[in-house]
């Protein structure tokens, strides 16, 4: 249970589930999708098999880090538009990833102090640097749940000890559906965690293009997929506003991540490959 | 773009060993890094020390961190390998002043130690200072008293001019904390370090409450190892890992023996200390339980 703007007399505490043994399930073996993604953003939380996925993606696409970093931007600029403008105050943020500057609480706590964030990732690095780093100051609630995407259930029962979901929740789901195939359904991933919000709350995807520099994201696609634990799928423009049907699309609709209410001309004109999209629920 | 670095071509291990003489490892890493900027702009050592006005060997000696920089040689050398990124050529500029110009550790040069001065130079420079102590509460929190006392137990109660020198060194260290733009430090602490009363349980306890200060800092995250979680997996005793905002420069792991030190910065052995204190850093309590873990503990005591 949360009450905007009451700090909790006593945090939350994020601690490993039981039967939890971090000393054996990081494994920096295999490239895992937070830590090639640290690579590609410049970051120095990567290990050898990340760096060597994330240098054969680069060749493959060399824009890979400009695509990242807008990506970074588009979470940052969604996020303080559903604070400022849209009056959101409790984020589902799933595929955390290794936090970097901008989180999305330290987005939302500064445009709307209150805020709660609940972080889902299933990456033990990630989960490492989110128990120790990701804690709000005292103005929001912020926790972390060790899970997949798709146990759905899972997520919304343990985020409901943080949220209150009789009120609006933004559900961002930033580049992480890419992961899940056509046979998983994602579509039906994204219907169940719509259904548990109430009418007002939002929905923020961003997504890889199958359709832009389409040779090139191609054989990246076939590269990641062999050196990289989690496959991915990258999907067309159409693919990914199937995601949004039956919502309100906040302007401007589905498009490139740069182009969505971009800061600056430049930052619209930085090359990248996702696209974007915000809805409403009705 | 920074993504792209060349990893596995650095030095090995190596015991700074070598005599007096400004922050080596400042030199190292700098050396490294104008080599791996030379290799990549294809050029010779030969074409490079003409640049400077100097020959392949005096290349060879910059490379290796075995001479001072001139800053102009420095500047010149990224200009011809093609560096025209101003933060980089900055950074670089400010470590090449760095490496040259005595630190604020200077006028304590009579009791510094060679291997011990460098990493005086990595810390104050550190954007990112994680930390796994068995033994003692790390020096940057220390109290004055708790740090005397474990001066004391370092060097012995003789001296008593030398042991006020070092608990002087190791309170203006501090200084780092309170900075403009201070380093993020996140810290591991074994409870042992917590449970054993160095200096007596008064000077322990006031200790521990600004240990228990600190965690509020909003740059500072501080996680204890409870006994019940045993078996972690530092199995190798204390160490630490400096980190720096440039994006080209690698983390260095810093291990200290009784009168050595090891700096590495080879990138197989740094992801090897990374993994162990991410693991350490999961076995850890959470920054939240560690407040209260530490307030029992002050009870306890």
């Amino acid at each position: 249970m949360t009450s905007e703007g009451t700090p909790d007399p006593e945090p939350r505490d994020s601690t490993p589930p039981p039967g939890y043994d971090a000393a054996t399930t990081i494994d920096t073996s295999v490239a895992h999708v937070a830590r090639v993604y640290d690579y590609w953003l410049g970051g120095k939380d990567n290990f050898a098999a990340d760096r060597l996925a994330g240098d054969q993606a680069i060749q493959a696409y060399p824009d890979i880090v400009y695509s990242v970093r807008a990506n970074r931007a588009f979470l940052a600029r969604t996020v303080r538009y559903l604070a400022r403008e849209a009056g959101i105050r409790q984020f589902l943020d799933i595929g955390t990833g290794i936090p970097t500057a901008n989180n999305t609480h330290e987005v939302a706590q500064s445009a709307a102090p209150g805020s709660s964030v609940v972080y889902v990732d299933n990456d033990p690095v990630v989960l490492t640097h989110a128990r120790a780093l990701l804690v709000s100051g005292e103005q929001g609630h912020t926790s972390y749940i060790d899970a997949d995407l798709r146990d759905t259930g899972r997520i919304l029962a343990e985020a409901a000890r943080t949220l209150d979901f009789s009120r609006p929740v933004a559900i961002m789901l930033m580049a992480i559906l890419q992961h899940i195939d056509d046979a998983e359904d994602p579509y039906a991933i994204v219907g169940a965690l719509l259904a548990a919000v109430p009418s007002g709350s939002y929905l923020v995807i961003s997504h890889p293009a199958a359709d832009l520099a389409a040779q090139q994201m191609a054989q990246m696609a076939e590269r990641l997929n062999k050196l990289m634990a989690e496959k991915v799928t990258f999907r067309t423009e159409p693919q990914v506003a199937r995601f949004f049907e039956g919502l309100d699309l906040v302007e401007p609709g589905i498009v490139r991540v740069q182009q969505w209410r971009p800061d600056t001309e430049m930052e619209a004109k930085s090359p990248g490959a996702l696209w974007g999209g915000m809805g409403r629920k009705a | 773009m920074s993504a792209v670095q060349p990893s596995d071509e650095l030095p090995g291990k190596r015991a700074v060993d070598e005599p007096r003489g400004g922050p080596t490892v400042l030199r190292i890493m700098l050396g490294n890094q104008l080599r791996r900027l030379r290799e990549a702009g294809g050029i010779t050592p030969d074409e490079a020390g003409y640049e400077i006005r100097g020959s392949r060997s005096k290349i060879s000696r910059i490379e290796h961190g075995r001479v001072g920089f001139k800053e102009r040689d420095v500047a010149d050398l990224l200009t011809l390998y093609g560096v025209t990124d101003e933060q980089l050529r900055a950074s670089m500029l400010t470590l090449a002043r760095q490496a040259n110009t005595p630190g604020w550790w200077a006028k304590y040069s009579d009791i510094l130690s060679d291997w011990f001065e460098p990493y005086l130079g990595l810390e104050t420079a550190a954007s990112l200072i994680r930390n796994f102590e068995l033994q003692f509460v790390h020096g940057l929190f220390q109290t004055e008293d708790y740090a005397r006392a474990v001066t004391v137990l370092g060097y012995g109660p003789s001296a008593t001019d030398e042991i006020e020198r070092r608990v002087s060194l190791r309170m203006r260290r501090q200084k780092v904390l309170d900075g403009a733009d201070p380093p993020r430090v996140w810290f591991v602490i074994d409870e042992a370090a917590l449970r054993r009363p160095i200096g007596g349980r008064q000077v322990m306890r006031a200790q521990l409450k600004h240990l228990l200060e600190a965690t509020a800092l909003p740059h500072v995250t501080i996680q204890v190892v409870p006994f019940r979680r045993g078996g972690h997996a530092a199995a190798g005793g204390s160490f630490t890992i400096l980190r720096f905002a440039a994006p080209d420069l690698p983390d260095v792991v810093y291990l200290e023996h009784l009168t050595s030190a090891l700096y590495l910065d080879d990138r197989r052995d740094v992801d090897h200390y990374m993994e162990v204190m991410n693991r350490l850093s999961a076995e850890a309590h959470t920054p939240v339980a560690t407040t209260r873990f530490l307030k029992e503990i002050i009870q306890e005591l």
